[in-house]
């Protein structure tokens, strides 16, 4: 049997062992279904292993051929090896401890915190009343925003108008979406499993 | 609030989500069969993605395509599937394609598939010479460094086109704002519906919400996958319709589809 | 007419400078505006002030640091008024970065621990990074005994007031604090089996989490920094939610200038070039 079939019948007897406990009571059959979800957690968890190799790999080939920025892989590699001997003292205190909250964590937030950024670049670049759709659009906007800003509500209150926009047109728009992508997912899911989509399983698609 | 009614051996509940699933198979697989050519109407992100190729090529630019930070989730799947042919059209038409993977905890394992996808994409167009590993960066597993590292790439690299599938977070608009500031046409898939406003505003081109998973089928071009798209409308049909009649049946006093819909 | 044209394109630096002032000027120097309160805050306060020395309470750190940033404020606020209400607290988080936050937040309520003498054990529990995948707040919710056995500093959970969960009917509350990681998950583990659950999310998932509090899933939601900011308001303990609300209400309006300049940019250019063109 070629192994675009093996492919696909592994994956459809994988769909039915997590599918059929989820309708119809096997306790066998839940219980083999919870496994293989462990299971799957442990292997993704150990193909951590060959994104370190893969780093490493790329890291010295790059630090071999030193083009602009090669002295930047050089520190990814170092503090690569640094975090795991840091590990190694323990996760709770200590060095890792250190340098998770000292420089990761803070880094991390900066770059969240630059998105507002971003969001006021967008708001005078994109928000143009170019048409009758996005003037509502943005009187909406200028609604939600005020309606958020909590200084607004303690002299003017927005608050049923804001509620309103949010409970019908933003719940029903959140609604919306919620169908169209459960739909879409499923039919795209069945694609799968009757072998129209062969690029998703690696295998290559023939002409 | 009891069910209207019971399959025997179906837990309680789920009667209903079983059939309705069972029917959805039956559906797909009938238009995948039957050869009928329904109309599919004209998506411009899909379409965008080649006019953005060919941008770049004229201009001498690469192409960014990223597959979002998740693992394996149909968010993923569907950017795999578009990158499957943005990486051939890349290829026929001499434009490098640049893939910066990570960002998520699972995205480990979506990077050999995304290799084996593009190294695929050169050898069928008989240039397997030219697939460069160094193109597909695994830049880190932690959400804002993986974004770091994109913005980075874009700024010095200044794709022609950048284009943004898959389960993009809250780094979304980060990613796509530099690529318009950098002259990127930007194509973007709004994964969740928090993001789908902003990319919305910031890209050039959104796929929204089904328009994402149904791109495998869309830009295949066979008629066969396209009809199965006709699926997704008939399900949306019917929830509309459940939706309206069952606000008015409500309305009027009766538990009926609220009883159908729990069974 | 330059104006006009400066208008509608411009150096994006301008606004990313005059937003950093916007945001930081208020930071430094508070200039104390009022804030008003939301019903959704009053409605998760009303949940959490119902809590009592007999009630068993999941708070799940479901965030990352970054996002943690966001919801600090909510986090603070009401686990200040668990210990209070003496609820006991069995801490977890789903991110490896918000491992140490529990301690965080506990640093942040030092006073109000030891006022009502609030014991790690008898309490409160820390269990640290538990709920890696939607597997793991499975198994927790199926079989708790058969999961957690140990605590974050590795000390057995036998003996503290864990041994009362067996599964998801022994919660009295479950408490999330979400980016979006792990809530999927303890909804369809924990809230659609019937515990009672409330959640502190970030800013853009609040349309999504809407649903799931219309529909009976969700007992309260308590909206982003903002509502972490009410929340400390309504508590009485000023805290950094408070103090972001003025840089927060400044970017608002800020927001609502720069969409009125470009449209005056846009409509100025636009209507030049037409008169250029005639």
């Amino acid at each position: 049997m070629k192994s675009r079939e093996l492919s696909l019948i592994a994956m459809f007897l994988s769909f039915l062992v997590v599918f059929v406990p989820y309708f119809i009571d096997v306790p066998a059959l839940d219980t083999f279904s919870t496994k293989l979800i462990t299971i799957t957690a442990i292997t993704v968890s150990f193909t951590l292993l060959l994104a370190i190799h893969s780093q490493f790999k790329r890291g010295f080939d790059f630090v071999r051929r030193k083009p602009r920025g090669w002295i930047f892989k050089v520190y990814m590699m170092i503090t690569i090896v640094l975090m795991l001997l840091f590990a190694l003292g323990g996760l709770e205190t200590g060095s890792y401890h250190w340098a998770m909250y000292a420089i990761i964590t803070p880094l991390s937030s900066v770059n969240y915190g630059i998105l507002a950024f971003y969001l006021a670049s967008t708001c005078a670049r994109a928000f143009k009343a170019r048409n009758t759709k996005s003037i509502l659009l943005i009187l909406t906007g200028f609604i939600m925003l005020l309606y958020q800003a909590p200084f607004t509500g303690a002299f003017f209150d927005l608050g049923p108008i804001g509620i309103y926009l949010a409970n019908t047109f933003g719940l029903a728009a959140g609604r919306m979406f919620l169908i169209s992508v459960t739909v879409g997912a499923m039919v795209f899911g069945i694609r799968i499993l009757l072998g129209q989509e062969p690029g998703v399983l690696g295998i290559r698609s023939e002409e | 609030m009891s069910a209207l009614f019971e399959i025997p051996g179906v837990i309680e509940g789920r009667a209903l989500g079983l059939l309705l699933v069972v029917a959805i198979f039956v559906i797909v697989y009938y238009y995948l069969k039957s050869g009928k050519i329904p109309y599919v109407r004209r998506v411009a992100g899909l379409d965008a993605i080649e006019e953005a190729v060919g941008r770049s090529a004229e201009m001498g630019k690469p192409v960014m395509s990223t597959i979002g930070i998740d693992g394996f989730n149909y968010w993923t799947l569907s950017a795999l599937t578009i990158l499957e042919h943005v990486s051939r059209d890349c290829v026929k038409k001499g434009v490098r394609i640049l893939v910066p993977t990570g960002g998520g905890d699972s995205s480990y394992i979506v990077r050999p598939v995304a290799e084996e996808i593009v190294k695929d994409a050169y050898t069928i167009e008989g240039n397997p010479e030219d697939y460069r590993p160094e193109d597909l960066p695994f830049l880190s597993g932690q959400q804002y460094a993986y974004t770091g590292g994109v913005v980075g790439i874009l700024q010095r690299a200044k794709p022609g086109a950048c284009i943004m599938v898959g389960g993009h977070h809250s780094e979304a608009m980060n990613i796509a704002e530099t690529a318009v500031l950098v002259g990127a046409i930007t194509i973007t898939s709004g994964t969740y519906v928090s993001n789908v406003a902003v990319l919305a505003c910031a890209s050039d081109y959104i796929l929204i919400g089904e328009e994402s998973p149904a791109a495998g089928a869309y830009l295949s071009k066979d008629p066969a996958q396209r009809a199965s798209i006709r699926c997704q409308d008939i399900y949306k049909g019917i929830s509309i319709a459940l939706i309206i009649v069952g606000t008015v049946v409500l309305t009027l006093g009766s538990d009926f589809f609220i009883q159908l819909l729990s069974s | 007419m330059s104006l006009l044209k400066s208008f509608n394109s411009y150096d994006s630096r301008i606004v990313y400078l005059l937003l950093f002032l916007i945001v930081t000027i208020p930071l430094l120097s508070p200039m104390g505006l009022p804030i008003s309160v939301s019903p959704s805050t009053v409605t998760y306060y009303d949940v959490i002030d119902a809590l009592g020395p007999d009630d068993l309470v999941l708070v799940v750190l479901d965030t990352e640091f970054s996002g943690y940033m966001e919801i600090q404020s909510g986090i603070i606020a009401s686990m200040r008024v668990m210990v209070e209400r003496d609820a006991k607290m069995c801490v977890a988080v789903s991110h490896p970065e918000a491992t140490g936050i529990p301690e965080l937040v506990f640093a942040a309520i030092r006073e109000t621990v030891e006022e009502h003498g609030y014991t790690y054990g008898e309490d409160y529990v820390i269990l640290g990074y538990v709920f890696p995948n939607e597997a793991a707040v499975a198994s927790a919710a199926q079989d708790w005994q058969g999961v957690i056995h140990k605590d974050f500093y590795g000390q057995s959970t036998e003996g503290t007031f864990l041994d009362q969960i067996h599964d998801w009917s022994d919660w009295t509350l479950i408490s999330d604090y979400t980016t979006g990681i792990q809530s999927g998950s303890l909804i369809n583990h924990f809230g659609l089996r019937g515990t009672p659950m409330i959640v502190n999310c970030i800013g853009v998932m609040i349309s999504t989490q809407m649903p799931y509090l219309s529909t009976g899933i969700y007992q309260a939601l308590l909206q982003s920094m903002r509502g972490g900011a009410e929340l400390e308001y309504l508590t009485g303990h000023p805290g950094p939610g408070m103090t972001a609300m003025d840089a927060f209400t400044l970017g608002h309006y800020m927001l609502i200038v720069l969409i009125i300049i470009g449209n005056i940019g846009y409509f100025g250019t636009k209507e030049n070039s037409r008169r250029n063109v005639e």
